[in-house]
């Protein structure tokens, strides 16, 4: 019941933001002057591998399993590192897949990748060009969380959640993040949606450029949110390095359940991602 | 600072091309040739929009919409009412009509076909769509079994292709019976088409995506079915949309061993194999036909000899000669069955080929066959498979019972097998199975299944149908008449309504032929003679009959020709009176006593009857 409950108030919540959004949609003189910004690329991935090739080892490692309660967010999938899973599509891109099989318990599978122990930064620049996957139950995300996540357990170690996406709103992706007091069901969030187009037919790109006092996110290099350390009800957590981190969830708290309706399988398609940091 | 500079470019072009979309509808002067037909989304907003005309289909409630101005969705001031009848609703079966335009209206500039529903109870309504304008129905598309319930929901209908719709008349239409036998209100408001953007991952189907294999030979025909398209909705499901063929393009693998229209009719022309595809615009449709063609088959050179039995007569399923009912499908593609069917032509005449046919399921349960009045069932049957023994062929008919479905306790259903000599190879044979043959089958009013089976793989199949001979039926359905005349009138002989004379025997022995029996019509006793010569009836005492004025018999006979009833004193004196017969149904006679004369009415002691036939006999009493 108390799951219920909650759903139903996220949904609302979230038709709220997306009633925001329309009254408020990208008019023709939305054009932003934003201040120019010196980035040098220091991390990437074009994932140009041949097709079924693995992710590079050097970059990325797994989450594997059922994790904790569906890593904390009852999530149905089992995550593996097969190729089925993840691998290169052959045409310059990484494809995450949500599978509906039974494996190892559960119903479904998909992937996720991290560069936790291999990649970690703070501050810059971080954006992956994506095509997203789609229907009800459905939640991809490319995020980053806190490297210091096991000293100081979550959320005081920080998480920017740099793209979201429920797959029965494929026209809407939030930007968030959750630190200590404002997490979970109550975190800093907004969303960006488009106008007569969804976010799963093109590629798009996702991004936030993250300083010392503040954290501006894009897609397609349209600043939709910036959220400052005075806008945050508790500490200010996002000064230490944090990892990466890319998935496609089924299920959990955020999205709500598959349906019989979810096409599937599903694929998440990223084209790269790239981390920047600012020269001086 | 270069990486900036495109941002900033890449974040104009984005806002251009939103200012393209909304100025999207002025692009005119790039089509000069077409006909400058009106692009106007609307269809039924606050009531019928520019030139929308409204008319109910054949067979619906003509009445069943109305606009409604007191439910409408977001308070505006009209919505769409349809009001569905009750099953047995005199006035029609279903509600469904077609609201199309005088003029053409132009399309193709949107993506979808949207409205609101809601419903007076959850509901599945069958078919709701476009491109229905009581013509050709060239470019129809439809959603069946929408779910709908009690509050005001939106529905999309994603256009299979609009480059198509560049002169449509037919807008919107519907169609929906009862549910579970019972009517129910819906409506629809704001009906319009719309330039939605986020309709995605469009796909397209021919057999519903099957890839169908077939075996075939030369003059066969076969369509194409299933055909749909489906879109990824804005929430994130896939609506599957039904179509006509006309969004398809067909394509054969090998046009010269079959060929394919463009109204998606294969037609087998040569040995060999051929693949069906096709493709909805660019998209390449999932599933296919593939054709296993023998070339020339053996089949039947002449079509079997037409019916002559008079239509008023006929109940036919498949004939040339009279109207068909409705049959749900000629093959139900049960578990295990491999049988395949086709239609052909054989001298003009139409017949059905099943081929590997071990049995096959023919389903006619949506409308249900009442064969009560029926005496027989007809086939005309041909194979080229020998017919020798073991080899053998059976027939089954399924009755539903009076809930119309299948199980609940009240279906009933029997097999007939015939084997040589009757079945014969390459020859057309004509069965005539007595309805009475299938006496495992308790109810013959709500026919849903025949079932064919054996061991002839190759069958045609001619002339199906249902018929009454004309012979009357063997035995009353009815029991007799139920006496009316007040007990203290009466002295009864046989009679369930009277206290009969006690110690009569029914069937004493003098030597006669006939046989005697009781048997229950109804739940009413009644005395059958069959294969009369002569019958007595020795009443328990001599009873003095003469303060009565008729004797009373009820008699039904089908195939006598001769009947005399004898009243008999003792001496003996008997006198003859004659029944007039066969009897239609039921016959009740009053003989006056004076016509038994010189018969004594003070002493009379026996009856008797005679005669030929089948004889059933009820109500033999004296009265006033």
């Amino acid at each position: 019941m108390k799951t219920i409950k909650l759903l139903v108030f996220i949904q609302l919540a979230f038709s709220f933001l997306i009633g925001t959004f329309v009254f408020s949609g990208c008019k023709g003189d939305d054009f932003q002057k934003l201040e120019e910004r010196n980035w040098s690329l220091v991390w990437s991935d074009e994932f140009n591998g041949e097709e079924g090739t693995s992710p590079d080892s050097t970059k990325w490692t797994y989450d594997i399993g059922t994790g904790q309660n569906g890593w904390g967010n009852q999530e149905l999938q089992f995550y593996t590192n097969r190729s089925q899973n993840v691998s290169m599509d052959g045409e310059g891109n990484l494809a995450i897949t949500a599978i509906k099989e039974l494996y190892a318990g559960s119903s479904f599978t998909s992937a996720r990748l991290k560069t936790k122990g291999l990649f970690e930064q703070a501050y810059g620049r971080f954006e992956a060009r994506l095509k997203t996957p789609y229907g009800p139950g459905i939640w991809p995300a490319f995020w980053l969380l806190g490297a210091n996540v096991e000293t100081v357990n979550w959320p005081q170690c920080g998480e920017i959640d740099i793209m979201e996406l429920r797959g029965q709103h494929p026209q809407v992706i939030n930007g968030t993040i959750h630190g200590p007091g404002y997490s979970g069901g109550n975190p800093i969030t907004g969303s960006y949606g488009l106008e007569n187009d969804r976010y799963d037919t093109n590629f798009h790109i996702f991004a936030v450029e993250w300083f010392p006092d503040r954290i501006d996110f894009f897609v397609d290099d349209y600043l939709y949110q910036r959220i400052e350390q005075n806008d945050v009800p508790g500490e200010w957590v996002y000064d230490h390095p944090f990892f990466m981190i890319l998935n496609v969830a089924v299920g959990g708290n955020y999205v709500g359940f598959p349906t019989e309706q979810t096409p599937f399988p599903q694929k998440m398609i990223v084209d790269y991602i790239r981390v920047y940091n600012e020269a001086n | 600072m270069k990486n900036k500079f495109l941002f900033s470019y890449s974040q104009f072009v984005f806002c251009g091309l939103l200012l393209l979309m909304f100025s999207g509808c002025e692009r005119a002067l790039d089509d000069l040739e077409s006909p400058n037909f009106s692009n106007n989304p609307d269809v039924f907003i606050d009531g019928f929009s520019s030139g929308l005309n409204y008319a109910a289909f054949g067979g619906s409630v003509p009445t069943a919409f109305d606009v409604d101005e007191e439910i409408t969705y977001n308070n505006s001031e009209a919505s769409m009412k349809f009001e569905v009848p009750d099953f047995n609703n005199p006035n029609g079966a279903y509600a469904g009509g077609a609201y199309f335009t005088s003029e053409p209206r132009d399309l193709s500039g949107y993506d979808a076909l949207t409205f609101w529903i809601k419903a007076s109870q959850p509901a599945t309504i069958a078919v709701v769509g476009f491109g229905n304008d009581l013509g050709a129905l060239k470019y129809q598309a439809s959603v069946n079994d929408l779910q709908v319930n009690t509050n005001w929901r939106k529905y999309i209908i994603p256009l299979p292709d609009p480059s198509k719709l560049t002169a449509e008349r037919g807008m919107f239409f519907y169609s929906e019976g009862p549910e579970d036998g019972k009517g129910y209100t819906f409506w629809i408001d704001e009906v319009k088409f719309e330039k939605l953007g986020t309709l995605a991952h469009q796909s397209a189907t021919i057999f519903n995506g099957d890839e169908v294999t077939v075996s075939s030979e030369n003059g066969e025909t076969i369509q194409i079915t299933g055909l749909t398209s489906a879109h990824n909705l804005p929430s994130g499901i896939d609506q599957s949309v039904n179509l006509s063929f006309n969004y398809f393009s067909f394509i054969s693998s090998n046009p010269a061993v079959a060929s394919v229209s463009q109204e998606g009719l294969v037609t087998v022309l040569s040995e060999g194999t051929a693949q069906i595809t096709a493709k909805l615009g660019n998209i390449d449709a999932a599933g296919s036909l593939t054709i296993n063609s023998v070339g020339e088959g053996i089949k039947p050179a002449s079509p079997p000899p037409s019916p002559t039995r008079s239509a008023d007569k006929v109940i036919s399923m498949f004939s040339n000669v009279y109207e068909n009912v409705p049959i749900d499908t000629w093959n139900t593609r049960w578990q295990y069955s491999t049988a395949e069917e086709s239609f052909v032509e054989i001298d003009g005449d139409d017949a059905i080929r099943y081929r590997s046919l071990n049995f096959v399921g023919i389903e006619f349960s949506s409308q249900p066959i009442n064969a009560a009045g029926m005496t027989h069932f007809h086939l005309d049957i041909w194979t080229s498979d020998p017919t020798n023994a073991p080899n053998n062929f059976k027939v089954m008919l399924v009755d539903f019972g009076a809930n119309g479905e299948f199980g609940g306790d009240d279906d009933s259903s029997h097999e007939v097998t015939f084997t040589a000599p009757t079945l014969t190879t390459q020859n057309w044979i004509s069965l005539d199975i007595p309805m009475t043959n299938f006496s495992g089958l308790v109810n013959r009013s709500n026919l849903a299944q025949l079932v064919l089976s054996g061991t002839l793989p190759n069958l045609y199949v001619d002339n199906v149908y249902f018929y009454n001979s004309d012979t009357p039926p063997l035995l009353p359905t009815t029991a007799a008449p139920t006496p009316t005349h007040s007990a203290a009138s009466v002295l009864s002989v046989f009679s369930d309504a009277y206290t009969n004379i006690a110690g009569t025997n029914l069937n004493p022995f003098w030597g006669q032929a006939t046989v005697v029996t009781q048997e229950a019509i109804q739940g009413n006793n009644t005395l059958k003679y069959t294969g009369l010569n002569y019958q007595g009836i020795q009443l328990g005492t001599s009873q003095n009959v003469s303060s009565f004025a008729y004797l009373h018999i009820d008699f039904w006979t089908a195939n006598s020709s001769l009947l005399n009833v004898f009243l008999i004193s003792t001496g003996p004196v008997e006198t003859s009176y004659s029944l007039p017969v066969p009897t239609t149904g039921w016959s009740s006679i009053d003989i006056p006593l004076s016509s038994f004369a010189p018969v004594d009415l003070t002493d009379v002691i026996q009856f008797k009857f005679e005669g030929n036939g089948t004889i059933y006999l009820d109500n033999l009493y004296f009265r006033n």
